[in-house]
């Protein structure tokens, strides 16, 4: 009976939400489905006639419905990001049961909402794996979500694609079965220390971050790669959450005077370090940030200011990798807005699960678990998925733009490059 | 040199916060009403500033007595239907209505703007003017001098008009100013309304200096509360006083110790004052 019209999702109610959308979205709020899920599930209903990437010559799923279970961040401090990635897992599922299902079998998400909040999450993974029976799981968005409920996947033997979530912790604590899709933060100025600075003969740098899990991890992991690159950091220095101020540190950085300034930063600091910068005449060759600088929100901010700097990015709309473009134009025909960078990774997360289920044949979690370890391929992140013995994706290339004259331009790797590179900097002098 | 400019850019900073701490300050004084909603008022205030310029084009300079004036209203109206009841209740009253308003405030911010982060980006503001070899930013200056002409106008006309006195009469002791008839039902509405516009008005200027977000208001509102005991509660200079040390001891902190050590040590220079002066630098005791 199935037809187009599965990708609705949830189970034997997709029966009824032809006939009573209000008797559904009642049933479902019992069922403990948040309002965000409900509301993606009519919007995806609307547009179910036309559910993009569908095959026509597919033949329709049949049997059970595979259920695959998440809780993902669609309100509180995350909410808005959070909301990206679960609409990438619902374009997937759309997808794949216009286009003959996962095994033959339907798909069927059950995603929750954790509100932003570690405990909650891990507890909806509990109920996921205890209490709905789902078949499998992909990950929570945000790393204090994920390493929380990684404690319960891990314990029930459930392997997690992590698609929402780069603190190298994750893959620190001798878990067996987290599968990075993305760098980990500690990666993120991997391409700008150990390529971009010496192709400069940039020698001394200062790496200043914020005092918080993700931004820190970025901040200590540029040192390292700085030592590698023989780079010496004249300046490393951690600065509170919610900062308002670092000219102390700047008027120190601007006598250390370094090639590069680095800041492990979060988008409002990544803006006032830039400010306060220019305020005091700080001069580097380079100024890169973990965060922001591949925003467009950081040269609406800073408009001509913005000029010259670099960030990594783990995914740009623009960028040569395969399926990219169909995943662009799926979304958008879906969801009404363009994907940002949280929906290429839980897109990618799900083309990775597809691909380990396919190659494995059924649906055992531990033979889930040693294809998902020995696997290499393409999503449509850059680079290729490939991990090492711990989970931690190693094939991942982070991408770096710059913004030149007001326009992001991806500037490495060599094979995705779409301009060049500008450097050095001017000093703030020059550029008037 | 560099000490210098240490010092200055604190001082900058403390003028900001000065303005900010002084609304919070009147209201406790004259209703002994701890107002947690205080930062979600300047959150208001400097999202105000950034639609009008965002939208319209409005220079932020001139958004400023627009975004007073609508939160002098909010103050007022919040004053009358809410805040008035939890006056001369217990304190976990007040804290629970405010902490609540707080709360919703911040909630329907982030639904209605999301919780992506804004800015004012206005040009003529960027950079900094070189005064002597220093380094003088000129978003932190004008701010600086605009909370310097507000705070000082609000302490004229406490000082010197008859409503100003008014106020100061019901902060001193509420119950004799009512024998002496002075309306302090009014006198705590113009209060809160009052308040609410320096709140508005220091969160404009924070628009032109900060990224804004709708949670932007928990990251000042524990600096004012340090602020206001260092000061005296009730003291208005002392706000002032309290705001400059706090912005100088944090930025000379950073300098010679380390940027994240900053807030430790001026956290114990607010301690220290404490154990010298329990009542603050400019507060009477009680």
């Amino acid at each position: 009976m199935r037809t187009n019209h599965t990708s609705l999702t949830t189970s034997r109610e997709a029966v009824a939400l032809r006939f009573n959308r209000r008797d559904l979205v009642r049933k479902a709020a019992a069922l403990g489905v948040s309002v965000p899920v409900m509301s993606a599930l009519l919007a995806a209903e609307a547009r179910a006639q036309a559910t993009p990437g569908a095959s026509p010559v597919a033949a329709p799923p049949e049997g059970d419905p595979i259920r695959i279970g998440a809780s993902v961040s669609t309100t509180g401090t995350n909410g808005r990001t959070g909301l990206y990635q679960q609409e990438a897992y619902l374009l997937w599922e759309a997808q794949k049961n216009a286009a003959g299902g996962l095994l033959g079998r339907p798909v069927e998400m059950v995603i929750y909402d954790d509100q932003s909040d570690p405990t909650t999450g891990s507890r909806l993974y509990e109920r996921l794996i205890t209490e709905d029976e789902v078949d499998l799981i992909l990950g929570p968005y945000a790393s204090g979500v994920t390493l929380a409920a990684a404690q319960i996947t891990e314990r029930y033997g459930y392997p997690m694609l992590v698609a929402g979530a780069s603190a190298g912790e994750i893959w620190d604590s001798g878990l067996l079965y987290v599968f990075g899709v993305y760098s980990i933060a500690q990666d993120y100025f991997r391409d700008i220390v150990l390529n971009i600075a010496p192709a400069q003969e940039y020698a001394t740098a200062a790496v200043i971050y914020e005092d918080a899990v993700f931004p820190s991890s970025t901040g200590l992991g540029a040192v390292a790669h700085c030592a590698d690159a023989g780079i010496e950091v004249v300046i490393e220095e951690a600065y509170p959450q919610r900062a308002t101020d670092v000219s102390s540190v700047l008027t120190r950085v601007r006598d250390a005077d370094p090639d590069l300034l680095i800041g492990g930063s979060y988008l409002p600091d990544s803006v006032l370090i830039m400010r306060q910068s220019k305020e005091l005449g700080v001069n580097p060759r380079l100024f890169a940030f973990s965060v922001g600088a591949a925003q467009p929100e950081f040269i609406e901010t800073l408009a001509d200011d913005a000029n010259f700097v670099l960030g990594p990015s783990m995914w740009e709309a623009d960028v040569d990798t395969e399926g990219n473009q169909e995943f662009f134009d799926a979304y958008m025909a879906m969801w009404d807005r363009e994907p940002d960078y949280h929906a290429a990774t839980g897109y990618a997360g799900c083309q990775i699960l597809e691909r380990a289920v396919t190659d494995g044949g059924d649906l055992d979690l531990e033979t889930l678990r040693e294809t998902l370890l020995g696997l290499t391929m393409n999503t449509v992140l850059p680079g290729e998925y490939r991990v090492d013995e711990t989970g931690r994706q190693i094939g991942h290339i982070p991408l770096t733009v710059q913004w030149q004259e007001g326009a992001k331009v991806l500037v490495a790797p060599e094979d995705l490059k779409t301009g060049e590179l500008v450097l050095p900097t001017p000093t703030w002098e020059e550029r008037g | 040199m560099d000490v210098l400019q240490v010092i200055l850019s604190g001082l900058l900073l403390g003028g900001v916060y000065a303005l900010f701490a002084a609304g919070l300050n009147m209201i406790f004084g004259v209703m002994r009403v701890i107002n947690l909603a205080h930062g979600e008022l300047m959150m208001l205030g400097a999202y105000i500033t950034f639609f009008l310029f965002s939208q319209a084009g409005v220079n932020p300079l001139l958004s400023i007595p627009l975004s007073a004036v609508a939160l002098l209203v909010l103050g007022v109206l919040l004053q009358f239907t809410l805040v008035e009841r939890v006056v001369n209740q217990p304190l976990l009253s007040s804290l629970l209505l405010t902490f609540g308003l707080s709360t919703l405030m911040m909630g329907i911010a982030l639904n209605l703007w999301t919780s992506n982060f804004r800015s004012v980006a206005w040009s003529p503001l960027t950079g900094s003017w070189d005064v002597a070899g220093l380094a003088v930013s000129k978003s932190r200056l004008v701010a600086f001098a605009i909370a310097l002409l507000v705070t000082g106008a609000t302490w004229l006309f406490l000082k010197k008009s008859i409503f100003g006195k008014a106020i100061r009469a019901t902060s001193q002791h509420a119950e004799v100013a009512q024998i002496c008839g002075i309306d302090v039902r009014r006198v705590r509405l113009a209060t809160f309304g009052l308040g609410s516009a320096m709140a508005a008005i220091s969160g404009s200027l924070i628009a032109m200096i900060f990224t804004i977000s709708p949670e932007m208001g928990r990251m000042f509102i524990g600096k004012a509360f340090a602020i206001i005991v260092l000061g005296g509660l009730g003291s208005f200079a002392g706000t002032f006083v309290g705001a400059l040390l706090l912005g100088t001891s944090e930025t000379l902190a950073a300098y010679y110790t380390d940027t994240q050590l900053a807030e430790a040590v001026a956290y114990a220079v607010l301690l220290l004052v404490l154990l010298i002066r329990p009542s603050g630098l400019f507060g009477r005791a009680e």
